[in-house]
């Protein structure tokens, strides 16, 4: 196995079969309950379309994943200095670009691990209406180069700051502001300012993609615009997190 | 006071609006429901309703906007519908329409809501100062539940605990 692979696999193991890594699972499962148990709890949110109520978990699954990927791939760097891990991992044969494919390889298993937690919820707010399987397409398609992106900017964030800390609170802050649109909606896009963040924000990318597959119906095909968006910030965030780690000194 | 400024007005000629009335467009809409549509709606289900504007002038019109607007009729629910989740065909342009010629449209309506709804069709055009309308189509839409609890609470108690027994093997294991 490649050392790419070892570092993925061991990332991997952390999330899976770590109390710690399951923790998390743990609280993203429950926060994916309580989403849906509002939705069934409350008789003016049970009264939702279906595709709403799809469109309105992939959201909820992104910003999630985002936020699991975000904490991964902070640890992924800054967690090995603070456990004085990184220095060791340096000094190994590996290159620097094997070590961040590795880590990028725990942070793409974080979001297949809150991928294979959304669709049971999908399935049950979703299978008795529309779009559920274009839902669910559409989630992996648009939402992996957000989440990943998400990852790689924990990534280098943890690299170029020197305090885990300050990399979650940083990393937390711009999650917060990106994933907006889940808030506001698509009022975000009346006023001149919001559409100028929509333009540039590739969760809103994600989102507008969503509603536009989910609740209206669109081709998956039709959505390559928010791909392309999407894959512009993962390649933005790969190159921040590839020069971040390039200055890490052993 | 209002009476009286209303009386002036109409004593200075300012009540006179049948002689500012526009003049009447020279296009007719009709509108007919789709041969699809289900006899009794639902939510969730999808009705289309086919208009065909014509001109009936004897020159042609340029500009013409069409576009669709959907009203709830129910007693003390009467109001305009925001049709962003309803439809994503709002509106059509025919840039010139010669003396005879129709465009036929199909407005198809995704059904969110329960009620009973009335859709009607108006076109405009760049120069008349007139609006036309087509004649209202009425529709009502049963109820449906839609997120079912029996299907949600399951997963939504059992995922968490699921995960927890695992956590439970692990640090048992160790």
């Amino acid at each position: 196995m490649t050392a790419a692979g070892q570092i993925a696999r061991k990332e991997a193991g952390e999330l899976l079969l770590d109390l710690r890594g399951q923790a998390w699972l743990l609280a993203m499962a429950c926060a994916l309950s309580a989403f849906s148990l509002l939705l069934v709890g409350s008789a003016e949110l049970s009264l939702l379309d279906n595709a709403q109520v799809v469109y309105d978990m992939a959201g909820i699954a992104t910003a999630l994943g985002a936020l699991l990927a975000l904490v991964v791939g902070v640890d992924g760097i800054g967690g090995e200095r603070e456990r004085g891990s990184l220095v060791p991992l340096l000094l190994t044969p590996a290159s620097r670009g094997a070590i961040l494919l590795g880590q990028i390889g725990g942070v793409a298993m974080a979001w297949a691990a809150m991928l294979a937690l959304a669709v049971p919820f999908l399935w049950a707010v979703g299978s008795t209406g529309q779009n559920l399987w274009d839902g669910m397409a559409v989630l992996v398609l648009l939402g992996t180069p957000v989440v990943l992106g998400f990852g790689l900017f924990g990534l280098g964030l943890g690299a170029r700051l020197g305090s885990t800390r300050a990399a979650l609170l940083a990393g937390l802050i711009g999650l917060l502001v990106a994933a907006s649109p889940l808030l506001i909606g698509p009022s975000l896009r009346q006023s001149a300012l919001g559409g100028m963040f929509d333009a540039v924000n590739p969760f809103s990318a994600a989102v507008n993609g969503y509603d536009l597959v989910i609740i209206d119906s669109q081709g998956l095909l039709s959505q390559w615009m928010s791909l392309a968006h999407t894959l512009a910030w993962l390649a933005l965030m790969l190159w921040f997190a590839h020069a971040a780690f390039r200055r890490v000194r052993r | 006071m209002s009476r009286m400024f209303l009386a002036g007005a109409v004593a200075l000629g300012l009540g006179a609006a049948p002689a500012l009335a526009a003049e009447a467009l020279p296009i007719s809409i009709s509108m007919a429901p789709a041969a699809a549509n289900r006899a009794s709606a639902q939510m969730g289900d999808r009705l289309s309703f086919r208009t065909v504007i014509r001109n009936d002038g004897t020159t042609p019109v340029g500009g013409v906007i069409g576009w669709v607007s959907l009203l709830r009729t129910d007693p003390g629910q009467e109001q305009p519908i925001d049709l962003e989740d309803w439809s994503a065909h709002k509106a059509i342009t025919i840039p010139s329409l010669a003396p005879g010629e129709s465009v036929a449209t199909d407005w198809p309506f995704r059904l969110i809501a329960s009620g009973t709804y009335r859709a009607v069709v108006s076109a405009a055009t760049r120069d008349g100062a007139a609006l036309a309308t087509s004649p209202f189509a009425d529709f009502t839409v049963r109820a449906k539940p839609l997120v079912e609890s029996r299907r949600v609470l399951p997963v939504a108690l059992g995922l968490p605990l699921l995960i927890g027994a695992g956590m439970l093997v692990t640090a048992r294991r160790r």
